[in-house]
């Protein structure tokens, strides 16, 4: 009976019901949008970092900061057995340097890293190194990423002068042939940094088998003189970031429901003043404020229904569109972001129906606040339209 | 009869080179010569006002200082000009390079790893411009040849350190033995690479000793940059105030 009466009240009013159902389908499609892509944001970041630099976290010799290149000198550590002995497929050696290179006889300092060849924890494009022998030849092959190339003007088959200092202090330098130009997702081991083979820079250096860390694929308890590094704590600037997104997000996200549901509420109010007759007309004939307000509360329920519906039938085809060709963030690595590719949102269901029902709980409570002064009214003065003024 | 004109010929050729040519002299002993262009440049204090001529290949700028050096340990230099610098000081005690600076009126300490950096844009590092210790302790010479540098005849000295800690493993210089001067110097990387070249000119006599009054330093791996380094004012074995080389010279 009152699904009835709310149902034939709902349509009849038209564009108007048709616009609140609109603009609360469209809100519900952009917080489903916004909260998938920063998922998926955050797991394509995470998932770049891990592959290419953190892996399962880091042992590094105590002390040992990246953010202080001019103490990554006095950070190095011999790698024990127990890291050592672990097979390629678990963890990575790196030792990082400074080093100066001169690419059209301009200075420009970079980030020497040398990586183990045979490792496959990391997935980094080296494989030009790969080639070379363990003894330094007459020039030393390195592998810069695209970035890096693009900066120092550097290509593929270029010489270019690199200086650095040994253990000791005695400066250093020779030429280096850019055996090739790596596509790195990575902009943080791509941007200044130069790659090397490991052996190739602990010679150069005089600092045989020593490493500033050594990537593992997971956690495998203390090791004597090294210090672990988790994954939160290698991702910490990152995290910190994203957080401070989803808090940004949340702040659209509140003003997206303030417009849903002051839409909601200013139809709902220019109901009780347009149908103040009808109103008193359902009192007179003996119903109770309390079934009159339950008849306007539905027709908030159905506007939630329908706003539903709609967000189904216009979000599902623009979400399969949209996982089909992504979001281009190429201009992001040009902040350091660790994500250069497209990226695709990632549906969370669990996330995405916990904000349904939070969209769809606020447009019924917006529906049936304005119409709880219906249980105060007069019907003789709802009659002749004179209850509400 | 002709033997005795072959001996007599043998005779004079070896007097010829052996003493009437003083370089000949000298290149027996390598060591010694530096140690003679040691004794010639090094005094127990020394003043210099001096000017800094920095060009970059784009554009030139000139600084210029007084500075107080009093053995290998110590200096002060304060910088007058221009405007920007002015007022600057940078005190080295021992291994350690103080800086101050007017603007952020705070004094900072250059050590370790930023001694390498370029000073001040120049194509020296701190540590180049640090540098003040003796060549005859702390590299070996051999001689490597003769050549003529600017009309001078000068005695190529290659040097190699003694020590795996010191920056620029071999050295190579050009001096006039009878002089006991160095007119040009390159600074190589372990590799070989030539890294440094330093043209020593204008050479005069102050007090005792021959000093030259402007050197020119040139980074080779860069293009089109070289650093002058002017001296107007040179004392030597002046008396240096002890305040110049205590750390509270470095404020305003």
């Amino acid at each position: 009976m009152n699904w009835g009466i709310a149902a034939k009240n709902f349509y009849r009013q038209g564009l108007r019901a048709f616009l609140n159902v609109l603009v609360a389908a469209l809100s519900i499609i952009a917080l489903i949008f916004m909260l998938s892509l920063l998922n998926g944001f955050q797991a394509q970041a995470t998932r770049n970092l891990v592959s290419t630099d953190v892996g399962g976290g880091h042992y590094r010799a105590p002390g040992f900061d990246i953010l202080t290149p001019t103490e990554w000198e006095d950070f190095t550590i011999s790698v024990p057995e127990v890291l050592s002995d672990l097979p390629a497929k678990d963890k990575s050696e790196v030792l990082i340097q400074q080093g100066q290179i001169y690419p059209n006889r301009r200075l420009y300092p970079v980030q020497l890293r040398g990586i183990e060849m045979d490792q496959s924890l990391l997935r980094l494009p080296l494989a030009g190194l790969e080639s070379f022998e363990n003894e330094l030849g007459e020039n030393i092959p390195a592998v810069v990423g695209v970035k890096m190339a693009r900066k120092a003007h550097l290509k593929k088959g270029d010489t270019v002068v690199l200086k650095w200092r040994d253990k000791g202090g005695a400066v250093d330098a020779r030429d280096v042939l850019i055996v090739d130009v790596g596509d790195i997702v990575n902009p943080r081991i791509d941007d200044g940094v130069v790659w090397l083979r490991l052996d190739h820079l602990q010679a150069m250096t005089d600092r045989k088998g020593e490493v500033s860390w050594v990537a593992v694929r997971k956690y495998l308890g203390s090791v004597e003189g090294f210090e672990f590094h988790g994954i939160e704590l290698l991702m910490a600037d990152l995290l910190a970031l994203l957080r401070q997104d989803r808090i940004n997000s949340k702040i659209l996200w509140g003003i997206l429901m303030v417009l849903v549901c002051t839409s909601v509420f200013n139809t709902q109010i220019l109901n009780i003043f347009k149908r103040q007759k009808e109103i008193g007309t359902l009192m007179a004939l003996g119903m109770e404020p309390q079934q009159v307000v339950k008849i306007f509360t539905l027709e908030g329920v159905l506007a939630a229904l329908w706003a539903l519906f709609f967000a189904v039938v216009l979000g599902v085809p623009f979400f399969i569109w949209f996982q089909g060709v992504g979001f281009d963030v190429s201009h992001l690595s040009e902040a350091s972001f660790p994500i250069r590719e497209t990226i695709y949102p990632d549906y969370h269901p669990r996330e995405i129906l916990v904000s349904v029902l939070i969209v769809l709980t606020l447009i019924i409570a917006s529906a049936w606040l304005p119409v709880k002064k219906i249980t105060r009214l007069d019907p003789t003065l709802a009659l002749r339209g004179r209850a509400i003024t | 009869m002709k033997n005795k004109i072959i001996i007599a010929m043998n005779i004079l050729l070896f007097c010829m080179f052996t003493f009437v040519n003083p370089c000949y002299a000298e290149e027996i002993n390598p060591q010694k010569l530096l140690e003679q262009v040691d004794e010639n440049l090094w005094a127990n204090t020394k003043f210099i006002t001096g000017r800094l001529i920095i060009d970059n290949g784009r554009k030139v700028r000139t600084l210029t200082q007084d500075s107080w050096m009093q053995g290998v340990e110590r200096s002060y230099s304060r910088y007058k000009s221009p405007a920007r610098e002015k007022g600057t000081k940078m005190l080295k005690i021992a291994g350690k390079l103080w800086m101050y600076t007017p603007r952020t009126d705070r004094k900072i300490l250059i050590a370790g790893h930023l001694l390498r950096q370029s000073m001040m844009g120049s194509d020296l590092s701190y540590e180049d411009m640090m540098e003040d210790h003796k060549l005859s302790h702390s590299y070996s010479a051999t001689l490597e040849g003769f050549d003529e540098l600017a009309g001078t005849r000068c005695a190529i000295l290659h040097l190699v350190a003694r020590d795996k800690k010191t920056t620029y493993q071999t050295r190579k210089v050009w001096i006039t033995p009878e002089d006991r001067i160095v007119l040009k110097e390159e600074r190589f990387a372990k590799s070989g690479k030539l890294l440094k070249t330093i043209l020593f000119k204008d050479y005069e006599k102050i007090e005792t000793r021959l000093f030259p009054r402007t050197m020119v330093f040139r980074d080779m791996l860069k293009e089109n940059t070289q650093t002058t380094y002017k001296f107007d004012v040179i004392k030597f074995d002046v008396d240096i105030p002890a305040k110049y080389f205590s750390q509270s010279i470095l404020k305003r």
